[in-house]
């Protein structure tokens, strides 16, 4: 195999560990008698019971610990996939994405969910400016830049991924872009309307997730969204139902937030964002914290969002929950954007496609294909025999390598695509600037 | 920039911050235990007392019963109004909120100024359940007032007089009105020199604070008093609102606003620092303690006392009186000074 192949071996886990990446579950929650004249003594002493009850009772109200976690997701609201491993497509079996080609029979596994079309994603600049757009956007803290010169394009109506490693800036951009913290240089601007000068003009159309969704815990599900309605302010008391509905908490809506999983943190929030009826969502790491069929479901939620003529943008450094929801990405990493673009054109860019070939007799037909010169390397695996492609090669050459091994009495019982992954495709961008002086 | 009608904040959203604060039941009980506790506890057992031991304990109703649950009223109405304020300003950081309701495009100041109203919506109304009971018992349970008022040298005026109507009588009885208004001694002057005969306002002032020590306050003067403590809960929630909302933190926002009201406020009431006068008149404590209505005695009857320098000895000031318009600068800076910082904190903050 040659090396532009060993990619598609690489499982999400693995590429977890050669990046350095958080783990899946790593969560960043941290988530009180005639004279009455009275001596200091037992005023003070008054005072400090009172201070008590008053702080103690926070406190520990506060510090009690959630009496349900995340693998009730679902079981109360909704019902989960039959099979938690054949339903977790974010599991290590997820990164290789296969187009079978057409009128050859699937090769080798068929467990891996079919992948989701993603949508067209134009570069080009809209007419009413893109979703959200920076230029040298920077933002420091003390030396250390977390926002470095990021020049920042989203198209409108798509599902864009922001994807990098852990400390990599993409709070902090989500949080320069909000206004929620002043940038020391670089302008933006959200759904085409400059951002810090009309901040609340184009934050009327903005919903978003920073962090971590947070919420009074001492307030219901329902109240906590009232209290962001009222300062979102026209329609959005009217959405508070319709939101829960949508995320399926109409049944805990009156429970306090307390008692919340933090799947359940994770959808109010998402009810939260909804209440403005946004044209942008903005979503920091929405699977932190969430077991598979909490992924899975907030997967279907952001698809169905985008699916609206909505804009999701969403961090993560879940390289292959992007590539499943997105249909853009951009990689930032050491608070740089290094890349941006429409997913599949990236991984086209890469040119890491090759063939799987399930025939009678791999060897010769290893010795065929390179003796006719068509294929970038042969390569002879347990599975079978790899052909790796030619950069830009187009289908016509799988059906070329086909008709030569027919022709030359060997049987070829299935060929089979095999793509190179964001994740590889991520791997192979991060090592070459890893070897850039 | 945040046009003037964008920073005011809108009734729903008042509404949901009261809801907020409200829903805090450790909070709501800290509440409610400082501001009608000491009326009710007072009231009940001196209403028990006197029902099972009238020859020993009067009715609940005492003039010094009124003043001493007032003054526990307006020590303890500061603190918890620091203690709600603290926790306006602070909840929404504490419990990571504030982010998401900057990230609604509702301005930063709308959201600060939306946290006053509510605030103070539950703190007044706690205020006058308590004053209103001490002024229903004092009314309605009180001792039978006298028809007359004991002055100097155990001298009896009539009582409900006015300024003219006591000059009448000091002119009338001028033998009796010389031992109840004795002459002081001129400034400056020392032992066996002339001494000034009292005009008739300070003679008036004097039989007045003979009244209010000795007659249950009229109605109005009731009024008075719950201004003057709605002013002192409204300054604490204030202040600390804007102290909470500077510091982000609610534990030391409320110790230092309690060390101010019952340790630093009384030690500069009582003690008079040399070339520090005036910035002993800078505490809002000193100046509350002189817009305190005539008919509430301070909380030690006027004079130092074993209990008064650390706790109750406002009121009893020992330093100089300030101007009316220092005294009422001071209030409105305060109100006005903290509110900014808190304000600008607001705005400013990194959420």
């Amino acid at each position: 195999m040659t090396a532009g192949h060993r990619v598609t071996t690489i499982t999400a886990m693995n590429a977890k560990h050669v990046l350095g990446l958080a783990p899946l579950a790593a969560v960043k929650n941290v988530p009180p008698g005639a004279g009455f004249h009275l001596g200091p003594g037992p005023v003070l002493l008054v005072l400090l019971v009172l201070g008590g009850i008053g702080f103690g009772v926070t406190r520990a109200r506060r510090g009690r610990p959630s009496a349900q976690h995340d693998d009730e997701w679902g079981r109360r609201e909704q019902p989960p996939p039959a099979s938690p491993g054949a339903s977790a497509p974010s599991g290590p079996a997820g990164p290789v994405s296969r187009a079978v080609l057409p009128g050859v029979m699937p090769a080798g596994d068929t467990g891996a969910p079919p992948a989701r079309a993603r949508r067209e994603v134009s570069f080009e600049r809209p007419a009413g400016g893109w979703a959200v757009e920076t230029h040298g956007l920077t933002k420091r803290f003390g030396s250390n830049v977390a926002v470095n010169d990021v020049e920042l394009r989203v198209p409108r109506g798509s599902a864009f991924g922001y994807l990098g490693p852990n400390g990599a800036g993409k709070t902090t951009l989500i949080r320069t872009l909000l206004g929620l913290t002043r940038a020391n240089g670089g302008t933006t601007s959200l759904l085409g309307i400059p951002v810090p000068a009309e901040r609340s003009k184009a934050l009327a159309g903005v919903g978003a997730i920073v962090d971590e969704p947070r919420f009074h815990p001492h307030l219901t599900g329902r109240d906590n969204l009232r209290l962001l309605a009222a300062a979102r302010g026209g329609d959005a008391a009217r959405r508070i139902d319709p939101s829960l509905e949508r995320v399926g908490l109409t049944e805990r809506a009156d429970h306090k937030v307390s008692s919340y999983s933090m799947g359940m943190r994770q959808r109010l929030g998402v009810a939260s964002c909804l209440l403005g009826d946004p044209k942008l969502l903005i979503l920091d790491e929405p699977m932190n914290g969430l077991d598979p069929a909490g992924m899975h479901q907030m997967r279907e939620m952001i698809v169905s969002l985008a699916d609206e003529g909505r804009t999701v943008m969403l961090s993560s450094h879940l390289l292959d929950e992007v590539e499943r929801t997105c249909d853009a990405v951009a990689i930032v990493d050491r608070g740089r954007v290094i890349r941006q673009g429409p997913i599949d054109e990236l991984i086209r860019g890469a040119g890491t496609a090759s063939v799987r070939v399930d025939c009678a007799d791999p060897a010769r037909a290893a010795r065929l294909v390179d003796e006719a010169g068509i294929a970038a390397g042969t390569s002879l695996t347990d599975a079978g025999l790899m052909v790796a492609l030619p950069a830009g090669a187009s289908r016509e050459l799988v059906a070329e390598i086909n008709r030569r091994l027919v022709a030359a009495g060997i049987s070829v019982y299935g060929l089979e695509e095999v793509r190179a992954s964001l994740e590889d495709w991520f791997l192979s961008v991060t090592t070459r600037l890893g070897e850039q002086p | 920039m945040t046009s003037p009608a964008e920073a005011l904040p809108t009734w729903p959203l008042i509404a949901t911050k009261h809801l907020e604060l409200r829903k805090r039941r450790g909070l709501m009980i800290t509440v409610a235990v400082m501001t009608i506790g000491p009326a009710v506890l007072i009231l009940a057992l001196r209403l028990a007392f006197h029902l099972f031991d009238p020859a020993h304990y009067g009715p609940a109703g005492d003039p010094d019963v009124f003043d001493s649950i007032t003054n526990l009223t307006a020590e303890f109405g500061f603190i918890i109004a620091a203690v709600v304020g603290a926790a306006a300003g602070t909840t929404d950081l504490n419990d990571g909120v504030f982010r998401y309701l900057v990230i609604t495009g509702r301005s930063r100041l709308a959201l600060y100024l939306a946290r006053i109203p509510a605030g103070l919506a539950i703190l007044i109304p706690a205020l006058a359940v308590a004053f209103s009971m001490v002024c229903l018992v004092t009314a309605y349970e009180g001792v039978p007032q006298p028809a007359t008022v004991s002055v100097g040298n155990g001298i009896s005026v009539p009582a409900q007089l006015d300024q003219a109507q006591l000059q009448t009588w000091v002119s009338a009885h001028p033998q009796q009105a010389a031992q109840a208004f004795p002459p002081s001694p001129v400034p400056g002057s020392g032992p066996g020199r002339p001494t000034k005969a009292e005009d008739i306002t300070t003679e008036y002032t004097n039989y007045t604070a003979a009244e209010d020590a000795q007659l249950n306050p009229a109605a109005n003067e009731m009024f008075k008093i719950g201004l003057w403590l709605a002013l002192e809960v409204v300054i604490g929630f204030l202040v600390g609102l804007g102290l909470g909302a500077l510091t982000g933190q609610r534990t030391l926002s409320t110790i230092l606003l309690i060390g101010l009201e019952i340790i630093v406020t009384p030690i500069l009431a009582r003690v008079q620092i040399p070339y520090f006068l005036n910035g002993q008149r800078l505490d809002v404590g000193i100046a509350m303690d002189q817009l305190r209505p005539a008919a509430l005695a301070p909380a030690t009857g006027g004079g130092p006392g074993p209990g008064g320098l650390l706790f109750g000895g406002r009121g009893a000031l020992q330093i100089p009186s300030m101007p009316t318009w220092a005294m009422i600068s001071v209030i409105v800076g305060w109100i006005v000074v903290w509110s900014v910082i808190g304000a600008w904190r607001m705005m400013t903050r990194d959420a």
